[in-house]
């Protein structure tokens, strides 16, 4: 019986990050009180909006075997083209600005798909080039100005209210939590998630069983990009700021987030549920280490020996479970 | 042989889209933050022409920033009006490493003096004494690099003053004791560490020995690592009291992120009155009392008449050398504490809820 | 990464290949001196003196395409040679600085180095499951962290006495010494590849990895020494950086990574696996030079160079695959 339980903890990815999420909750707690209170975990979670929710759309270009490292450059992009709106005071209303975002980044992941699924560039390679280009165009709309504070009027606010959230959530967590939902859903329950699951676990059977592969390589990558360009425009507003160098870098975060969260990089394997947990695994790393006492300045070699940890840690864990189906085979 | 012409083709055709490129981006961005070579446009009486037929270019720290974009300004102005041509380059990402080859290039390109924003103090030595030896006139503003690298450097307010005018803006606004932090930007960035060690060697006197530096954090001059590094400040030091951010998009990132907090700790700094205008207040809802900077449009414009007067001969960067800044007055070079040479601009100038009004619509 | 499943084995496939590489090398010879005629064109400064002051710095990036060219052959990447640049600079930087004499400084960046490369070279073959992406996305991670741990808070080393890398940075003639030793490190790793056993393994590894280890082939121990190769020459490579900066910091070498594949990939190499010649990659490298040297003259927008750039690149990699999909219809 105990073995089965155990079994059946360590066999699902998802249980045993959830088991070492809340492992690692307890043990900052222990070091710093004011780490689980309601506030802290919620300004977390503000603060790691962008990164939670653009590894929904990573983890359903890993899902088709594909990666996408231009999605800080969309998100780029997009911001921009929201602060440059408001700065020369051309769209005030919110939420026509977030339309205009997502469209941005629709477009952006769109031309990406289109290359890729067609084009047949490989996904790194198209996805770098994409990279430097929509980065530059980013500058180039700005023409090397930024909107700050004060240009941006009413529509940082948006980060601070909590109209969406019935006056009790804040707006941002808000969406991060339609987002996953309606993603969780889709994943699970509908016929394209099935679709993108069957793309990226063996890219030959999905065709020949009439799975148009093109077109669900484009939609992943649109997503993707929709995505992106949601976070731009949610980046603006949390941090009362456009400027052409958003998020610079931030793009290996995101992956490093599926990965941990048991995506496999060849395709066909992760969850929503995975891709949650590691990025949540991720922020808290991230604000914990501080706390505990970790001078800032080793905050990144300890990122990097985690993710190495992880990573290896899941090989490990998959060797054990084979050998321990062998075992059971050799009645 | 079908293919080699497709291919043959193509490249015509990229190679024209280039071109074309080169020339529609030449002419369409005219915002002065573009870095191009605009041609010289003398203004009757605006300036004596002492520039006519050189080229002087101005190297910033990164592209896009609003304080290096109004320095940039500044200094354009000066050189079109004295008869000259300008070059703005902005690196490629704000390191000194981006900045050597931009050095280089204008190495080659044969300007006549060049004025530099440093991303390090050391690290362009090498790429600036070959400047130095192909006859280009080499100074730095903003941000200096070593004495062997420069002629001489225009420093915006002495490192000493503004050192002086932020400590007693922390020791006044925390009341004389208590915990403080900083909230600079890149940890390599030449004035951020010039000014953070004045600080130090100010607080090392009695008057101050109640207040306690916890930490200096390093935003990257990226609002979003600023943001960070503000909220982990707050919750790691709960008896904070002031943070003082020597950098403008550093207190930009902290004053929002207290005053949307409504937290107890209060900000001042370094900040551009455009960006601040809504944070600087005396009440509580408001984040920062008053900050201080001086007006970067003048830092480039000085940066501009010394890169004039290397050229033309009146100066040679020496202590002691004497040159007219057009309207802005004479200024005199004097000895840097690094053993070269500076000319200093003015002192900080304080921005307050009585001033703060009629200073934001000017930068 | 996506299944190779548009591999086809006939002979006659094998010819096209053969023939398009050849013609794919022919263009970018072509294209280098269109591109130069180019900046000579539309930059008066573009003269033999004033290329040869500027391209050192860019020529340290061509000593990580030589390896990265073998990784990529090998259908694997290597993401943390830019960090490995950084650590190997800063070490040898603050060993300078302790008074160790200039020729053991050097010894000790390259070792640094080799010994990054051997860390991931160890790290992907006890766990052949891991892609070499994320491991090497860890290790970036990492060897950037250590690097920054060493440097301290000021985040940067200068050197003190700079004779010996002044030295480095001598000319013979007008042609600085790294011309001489990119050629030389090019002729040696051009010649293994083409014409040695181990090269035409690389391949092998390359189009089919499990092929090549049930025919013989050391897989495992000829990946571990390319990655500690690519490590050496980081540590080379970083050597030459010193030597025109004078020191290191926390952002020495961001990007090299990036610009190697994109410099192998536009000269034909197929990230793939198992495809590509080095000396595609050498001309285009030195397209991409003169390019960026040409351009930056002309003062044009930086961020324009890199959407040209990032055009380039997918353009480079498209239309040859449409190409030939559209001879495929017509066979």
């Amino acid at each position: 019986m105990e073995k089965k339980l155990l079994k059946k903890i360590t066999g699902s990815r998802e249980a045993s990050l959830f088991l070492v999420l809340v492992i690692l909750c307890m043990v900052i707690q222990i070091f710093s009180p004011s780490f689980l209170t309601a506030k802290s975990i919620l300004d977390m979670l503000k603060n790691n909006a962008v990164i939670m929710i653009m590894a929904l759309g990573m983890l359903c270009v890993l899902l088709v075997g594909g990666i996408d490292i231009s999605i800080t450059s969309t998100l780029a992009l997009s911001g921009m083209t929201v602060g440059m709106l408001l700065k020369y005071n051309i769209i005030h209303n919110t939420l026509l600005l977030f339309l205009i975002a997502i469209l941005v980044g629709a477009i952006c992941g769109a031309i990406i798909g289109f290359v890729v699924a067609r084009g047949k560039v490989l996904p790194i390679i198209a996805t770098m080039g994409f990279m430097y280009i929509y980065r530059g165009l980013a500058y180039l709309i700005a023409r090397s100005q930024w909107a700050s504070a004060e240009n941006l009027g009413g529509f940082k606010n948006f980060a601070l209210e909590k109209e969406l959230g019935l006056g009790i959530l804040n707006n941002v967590i808000v969406i991060v939590l339609v987002c996953y939902i309606i993603f969780f859903a889709v994943m699970k329950w509908t016929r394209i998630g099935r679709k993108i699951y069957a793309v990226g676990s063996n890219p030959e059977a999905a065709a020949v069983s009439g799975i148009n592969t093109r077109r669900i390589k484009l939609l992943v990558y649109t997503l993707m990009g929709m995505l992106a360009g949601l976070c731009g425009a949610l980046a603006v507003a949390v941090y009362s700021s456009a400027q052409p160098n958003m998020l610079y870098g931030k793009e290996m975060d995101v992956i490093a987030a599926c990965v941990i969260g048991g995506v496999s990089m060849s395709g066909g394997r992760g969850t929503v549920a995975g891709a949650l947990l590691g990025s949540l695994i991720l922020a808290v790393i991230a604000k914990a280490l501080p706390l505990v006492g970790i001078d800032s300045i080793v905050q990144n070699t300890v990122k990097g020996c985690i993710i190495l940890a992880v990573i290896i840690f899941n090989v490990v864990a998959q060797r054990m479970m084979q050998k321990e189906n062998l075992k059971g085979r050799e009645m | 042989m079908r293919k080699q012409l497709v291919y043959a083709f193509l490249c015509t055709a990229a190679i024209s889209g280039i071109l074309a490129g080169c020339s529609s981006k030449s002419s369409t961005t005219e915002s002065p933050a573009s870095p191009q070579k605009t041609e010289a446009v003398s203004k009757d009486g605006a300036g004596t022409g002492g520039a006519a037929g050189k080229t002087f270019a101005i190297v910033t720290k990164a592209a896009g920033n609003p304080y290096n974009e109004k320095m940039a300004q500044g200094f354009q102005k000066v050189i079109e009006a004295e008869g000259g041509t300008c070059i703005i380059k902005h690196p490629e990402s704000a390191t000194a490493d981006a900045q050597v080859s931009v050095i280089q290039s204008l190495i080659s390109q044969g300007v006549d003096a060049l004025c530099i924003a440093g991303n390090d103090e050391n690290a362009l030595q090498a790429a600036l004494e070959e400047a130095m030896a192909a006859g280009i006139k080499v100074s730095c503003l903003d941000s200096k690099v070593n004495k062997d690298s420069r002629q001489t450097f225009v420093n915006q307010a002495g490192t000493t003053e503004i050192g002086q005018a932020l400590m007693d803006a922390v020791y006044d606004i925390s009341g004389g004791e208590g915990d403080w932090a900083i909230l600079s930007a890149t940890s390599q960035a030449t004035n951020q560490n010039a000014w953070i060690e004045a600080m130090k060697e100010v607080m090392k006197e009695s008057k101050y020995s109640k207040l306690n530096l916890v930490e200096v954090a390093y935003g990257d001059d990226e609002p979003q690592k600023s943001t960070d590094q503000t909220q982990a400040l707050l919750s790691k030091y709960p008896d904070l009291k002031v943070i003082c951010a020597p950098t403008t998009v550093g207190i930009n990132a902290a004053a929002k992120v207290l005053q949307d907090e409504k937290s107890k700790v209060k900000l001042t700094g370094l900040g551009l009155p455009s960006e601040m205008a809504e944070y600087i207040g005396n009440d509580d809802a408001h984040s920062c009392p008053y900050m201080y900077l001086w007006n970067p449009i003048d830092v480039g414009s000085l940066g501009a008449y010394t890169s004039i007067a290397l050229v033309d001969g009146s100066i040679t960067g020496k202590t002691g050398d004497k040159f007219a800044a057009g309207e802005m007055g004479d200024y005199e070079v004097i000895g840097a504490s690094d053993g070269g040479t500076e000319i200093i601009l003015g002192p900080p100038f304080k921005f307050d809820s009585s001033n703060i009004d009629e200073w934001k619509s000017v930068y | 990464m996506a299944g190779k499943s548009g591999r086809t084995i006939s002979a006659q496939a094998e010819q096209s290949w053969k023939k398009s590489l050849l013609s794919w090398e022919g263009m970018l010879v072509f294209l280098f001196f269109a591109v130069n005629l180019l900046c000579m064109i539309i930059s008066p400064s573009y003269k033999l003196t004033n290329v040869l002051r500027e391209m050192p710095k860019y020529l340290t990036e061509v000593f990580l395409l030589l390896p990265m060219a073998y990784i990529l052959i090998l259908g694997e990447i290597d993401l943390s040679v830019g960090a490995t640049v950084c650590l190997s600079a800063t070490t040898a930087c603050l060993a300078g600085n302790a008074g160790i004499p200039f020729p053991v400084v050097i010894l000790i960046g390259i070792l640094v180095g080799t010994a990054c490369g051997l860390f991931n070279g160890i790290a992907v073959t006890l766990f052949t499951e891991l892609p070499s992406m994320i491991v090497t996305l860890a290790t970036m991670i990492i060897f950037r962290g250590i690097a920054e741990i060493a440097l301290g808070s000021g985040g940067s080393v200068s050197l003190k006495h700079n004779e010996g890398f002044r030295a480095l940075a001598g000319k013979i003639g007008p042609i600085p010494y790294i011309f001489f030793a990119v050629l030389f490190a090019a002729i040696i790793f051009i010649f293994i590849l083409s014409r040695t056993s181990f090269g035409r393994r690389l391949y092998a590894i390359g189009s089919n990895r499990t092929t090549s280890f049930y025919s013989g082939i050391h897989v495992q121990k000829i990946r571990l020494v390319v990655y500690s190769v690519t490590g050496m020459m980081a540590g080379i490579s970083a050597m030459f950086l010193v030597s025109v900066l004078y020191g290191a910091n926390t952002t020495t070498g961001t990007g090299f990574e990036l610009d190697a594949i994109a410099m192998a990939v536009f000269g034909g190499i197929s990230t793939a696996g198992g495809k590509g010649k080095l000396t595609g990659a050498m001309i285009s490298a030195f397209i991409i030079i003169c390019l960026r040297i040409g351009l930056g003259q002309i003062n044009m927008n930086p961020q324009v160079i890199l959407v040209i750039l990032g055009t380039l690149l997918i353009l480079a990699v498209m239309i040859p695959e449409l190409l030939k999909n559209r001879k495929r219809k017509q066979a």
